[in-house]
């Protein structure tokens, strides 16, 4: 049977999902499910978004004002919401991936060493 | 800062958008399992595998749901408006249980408020003067005399003011009838009062001035608001004229206050205008007969002033024989006015509060009740990711609402009930007219609300936030067994009892009270004072000419059985008292002579009350005025002077001046015995009492005695009748009707015996229902097992036992804990009982039976119910 679920189950670190969830909306607006599905096509099916924490989190970023949600329709005609980044959003990605480069070539140097 | 601005912007909107995000989060989580579920049958699984998949990777939407509410802040708010909302659906759906739970409450809210706002008017609120709580009674004291508060004398007075240092200022008063002149005559009471008393009170006239030291009595009076307005109809013009009183000149030079209330303690009754009081050489001679006010200086404590005060007693003590045994008692001016209601009143406090927590108790076994129902719904919701946080909120905004409800309408409750409390309560009440509804009552009554709504309500809400999801269904009995029902039951019957006991202990003392043998008829009795004008009368031989003028008309007027002009009014409180002795052997040593009361009194006296004359003979009509006074005594006297034999002949010294010789008198022959009677009050046994003759006293002043066969105001009207015929001029006062004055004399004990009954009555009431509704959930909640003992072969009977059995044990163990709590409370109550123990064995034993009974009443439908059950149904039933 094939499995259209991802290669591995590996849990989003905790800090990292608001990160995932700027940059997946960074090519554009996306719905919930269309988020948790692109950070899984982006990292190659490596990351899954933990469903339960996905929605807490667009709401937690919502609230911050780094996205905003807009009410729209599905193709089957549900009423849904629709993401996209706002401008201090776009500029906390750029915070957050510096504070990420860091964090990992520190980690790195951390594993590496003997 | 606009950020911030931006994001409270943003929670308010949510917060207001509530249902509609609530339902787009819905269909948004929705949307998300269907493009999984679309997915997973793109990735080839079958339609039904694929949203199977889909719902166990997305894990419990409540919880989601939850979460992302939570991440939008505000959560704790929103929480409430939800809660209320729920609690408010709940209780739409049990209107039964919410009209009982709300109705228990506002009982016991609107007694407790109703109570306290008597207790904070009476009591807790300042007297309405300047730095109230600054303000002393002084007394003169003389424990070997028995007179713990006595007046003091015009000398004393003045010692104590001017040697004292503690004292701010000192005003002594005396109460002064007078009589306002005009075409309508009207008796009316007054005080002689020192200069700057208004002062020293801190509430100056609205109008003209405080008396001050040039005034002497016939220059100067100051009139109450009322009186300035009945009388004198609000004449602004009235300061520095001139007004008539006992058929002299006076002049207005102030006008009180509206609403002033005056000091009214000791002999001082209420008071309409008032004179300056000076001191005289005659009145310093008078003996002890002044009020005394002081206020303490700054600073000084009321034990330091009472040092300070002993201190001048002393000398004083040792300057003058006459005040040697005498000290002074010092009383804070709330406590003197108001003493002798405060054990009542807080009484009927502590009273009220074991009500309140009674209904407190049921309210909380209604809820538990309706936590039971809730069980399966709680542990559903339990199951399905509530958290017991969550559940504890939730049933607790439950029992905020009935309290916030109940409070309300028992506020309302409680301002009709204060109202009608004020009508019952006893005329002599001091201070009636502060009892109101203000905002520390209503302090009193949120605070008590909260603490209770807060302590039923955690209760409830702690034992179902306990509830576990799994153990909920199948053990329903276990789970209401734990929830307390057998602690409520026990509580409920300890409290009832313990209401019951007071109110059993206050009803037999009022029944012995009611059966008192007066010693005189006050039925068909009329009473009233006359007070004879020295201009118009002048002589003491015009005195006796005209009440016996009087007193003849009298007995010649339809309707009147006999008429008496006497001193001491039935049931006044003040008599004239004196010592007297055997004129034979008078006393040596130290040997304190026995105090008798001293009533003068004319043939008719007797015939008017009823009296018996046991031996020898009354009055008859004249008497000598030269040769030796007769008198009559009481048993009483007879008994303890010369026990058995007959007192008839014999001597008597009396001391007292005889007022025609204006020496003391000589020794006085006794020419009769008579009935003893409890005049002043029902309550104080009848001690030695001589008559004297009013032929051979006259007096200016009289007490007419009427007995007739109509009805009060009848007999009234024709004693009116006669005093016009002879003197239109001349006012009755302390018009009474003797029935009325031996109601008015039970007041007190008749008020707190009623409140205490009906407290009584409503803890019967409140045990009975929760009781009731604790064996109806336990039976309820044992029905499968009981079911089982039916089908396995239990009988009806054995079934009724067993619930009976626990019924009777729970209120038994509560019963045996109220008796106890009872007779350590009952004795804070001994001083209001006449004639039976603080713990009464009847009461006791009376109000234990009563409560087994109730308990057993209450268990009644429950356990038929029980043993009705059919085993077949129970066993099927979930």
């Amino acid at each position: 049977m094939t499995r259209y679920a991802p290669k591995s189950d590996l849990e989003v670190l905790q800090g990292t999902l608001d990160l995932l969830v700027l940059k997946a909306l960074g090519a554009g607006p996306l719905h919930g499910w269309a988020i948790s599905r692109r950070i899984r096509d982006l990292s190659s099916d490596v990351l899954s978004v933990n469903q339960g924490s996905l929605y807490p989190a667009l709401y937690r970023l919502e609230e911050r004002g780094w996205i905003v949600g807009q009410d729209a329709q599905s193709p089957e005609g549900r009423r849904i919401r629709v993401y996209r980044s706002t401008a201090a959003g776009r500029r906390q990605v750029v915070r957050e991936v510096e504070t990420w480069d860091l964090y990992a070539a520190a980690m790195r140097r951390v594993i590496l060493a003997t | 800062m606009v950020e911030t601005t931006r994001r409270l912007l943003h929670r308010i909107r949510q917060l207001f958008r509530r249902s509609a995000t609530e339902v787009a989060m819905d269909a948004e989580m929705r949307h998300h399992i269907e493009c999984e579920t679309a997915a997973g049958i793109a990735a080839g699984l079958s339609p039904g595998e694929a949203r199977r998949v889909a719902l166990r990777d997305f894990g419990g939407v409540e919880r989601f749901k939850e979460q992302a509410r939570d991440e939008r802040g505000f959560r704790p708010l929103e929480d409430l408006a939800g809660d209320i909302r729920y609690a408010a659906r709940g209780l739409r759906n049990n209107p039964g249980y919410a009209l009982a739970a709300v109705l228990t409450f506002a009982l016991g809210i609107g007694l407790a408020t109703a109570i306290y706002s008597v207790v904070h008017g009476v009591l807790l609120q300042p007297l309405p003067y300047a730095r109230a709580d600054r303000l002393v009674a002084l007394w003169e004291r003389n424990v070997a005399g028995g007179a713990e508060r006595n007046v003091v004398s015009v000398p004393n007075f003045e010692a104590w003011r001017d040697r004292t240092r503690s004292f701010a200022g000192m005003a002594a008063l005396v109460p002064q009838p007078v009589t306002l002149d005009g075409p309508d005559p009207e008796r009316v009471m007054g005080a002689l009062v020192s200069p700057g008393y208004f002062g020293l009170l801190g509430v100056p006239p609205e109008a003209g001035r405080d008396f001050a030291a040039g005034d002497i009595p016939r220059d100067a009076v100051i009139l109450s608001d009322g009186l300035w307005r009945r009388r004198f109809s609000a004449d602004h013009q009235i300061i520095g004229s001139s007004v008539r009183l006992d058929g002299k000149p006076f002049t207005v030079v102030g006008v009180m206050p509206a609403g002033f209330d005056p000091p009214r303690f000791g002999w001082l009754p209420d008071q309409e205008l008032w004179f300056p009081f000076v001191a005289t050489p005659a009145n310093r001679e008078w003996g002890r007969f002044l009020l005394v006010v002081g206020r303490l200086r700054d600073g000084v404590s009321v034990p330091m002033a009472r040092m300070d005060l002993g201190a001048v007693a002393d000398q004083l003590g040792h300057e003058n024989p006459s005040d040697s045994g005498w000290s002074t008692a010092l009383v804070p001016l709330a406590e003197q006015i108001t003493g002798d209601v405060k054990t009542p009143l807080l009484i009927m406090l502590g009273a009220v509060a074991l009500l309140f927590l009674m209904a407190a108790i049921n309210v909380g076994a209604l809820t538990l009740g309706w936590v039971r129902r809730r069980e399966r719904e709680l542990a559903v919701r339990r199951a399905i990711g509530a958290s017991a946080g969550r559940i504890f909120r939730q049933v607790l905004t439950h029992s905020l609402v009935l309290g916030v409800i109940g409070s309300a309408v028992g506020v309302v409750a409680a301002l009709a009930g204060t109202r009608v409390l004020t009508v019952l309560m006893p005329p002599d009440v001091p201070r009636t007219g502060d009892i109101r509804i203000d905002g520390a009552v209503l302090l009193f009554a949120t605070v008590a609300a909260v603490a209770a709504t807060a302590a039923f309500g955690g209760f409830a809400a702690f034992r179902s936030a306990r509830l576990q999801g799994t153990v909920a269904a199948p053990t329903q009995g276990r789970v209401t067994r734990r929830l307390g029902g057998g602690s409520l039951v026990i509580a409920e019957a300890g409290l009832g009892v313990v209401l019951t006991i007071l109110a059993g202990v206050m009803v037999r003392s009022f029944a012995n009270l009611r059966a008192v043998n007066l010693g005189f008829e006050p039925g068909g009795v009329v009473a009233a004072r006359i007070s004879l004008p020295g201009v118009s009368y002048g002589t003491l031989e015009a005195d006796r000419q005209f009440f016996d003028a009087l007193t003849d008309r009298l007995r010649s007027a339809p309707g009147v059985r006999a008429a008496s002009a006497a001193t001491t009014l039935p049931l006044w409180c003040c008599a004239p008292a004196t010592d007297a002795w055997d004129a034979a052997t008078p006393p040596s040593g130290g040997a304190a002579p026995p105090t008798v009361d001293v009533r003068y009194v004319d043939s008719s006296y007797f015939v008017a009350l009823r009296i018996p004359i046991d031996r020898g003979r009354g009055f008859a009509g004249r008497e000598p005025t030269g040769g030796l006074p007769h008198l009559l005594i009481n048993q009483h006297l007879a008994r303890a002077l010369w026990g058995d034999a007959d007192p008839v002949g014999r001597r008597l010294h009396v001391d007292l001046g005889d007022w025609q010789t204006q020496r003391p008198m000589a020794d006085a022959e006794v020419s009769g015995v008579v009935g003893d009677v409890r005049l002043a009050d029902p309550r104080t046994p009848p001690r030695g009492t001589v008559y004297l003759s009013t032929a051979r006293f006259p007096s200016s002043v009289r007490d007419i005695i009427v007995r007739g066969d109509g009805r009060s105001d009848a007999l009234v009207g024709a004693l009116r009748a006669a005093v016009r015929s002879l003197d239109p001029a001349l006012p009755l006062s302390m018009v009474t009707s003797v029935p009325d004055a031996v109601d008015r004399s039970l007041a007190r004990d008749r008020f707190t015996t009623l409140i205490l009954s009906v407290f009584a009555v409503v803890a019967l009431l409140l045990a009975a229902v929760g009781m009731y509704g604790v064996f109806a959930a336990e039976v309820g909640a044992r029905r499968k097992e009981i079911g089982v003992r039916l089908a396995l072969g239990a009988r009806g009977a054995g079934v009724i036992r067993l619930v009976v059995r626990r019924a009777a044990l729970l209120a038994g163990v509560g019963v045996t804990l109220g008796v106890g709590a009872a007779l350590l409370l009952t004795r804070s109550m001994a001083s209001l009982l006449f004639g039976v123990g603080a713990s009464d064995p009847v009461s006791v034993a009376g109000a234990a039976l009563l409560l087994l009974s109730v308990a057993l009443a209450a268990t009644a439908i429950p356990a038929v119910r029980a043993a009705r059950t059919s085993p077949l149904e129970a066993i099927h039933s979930d």
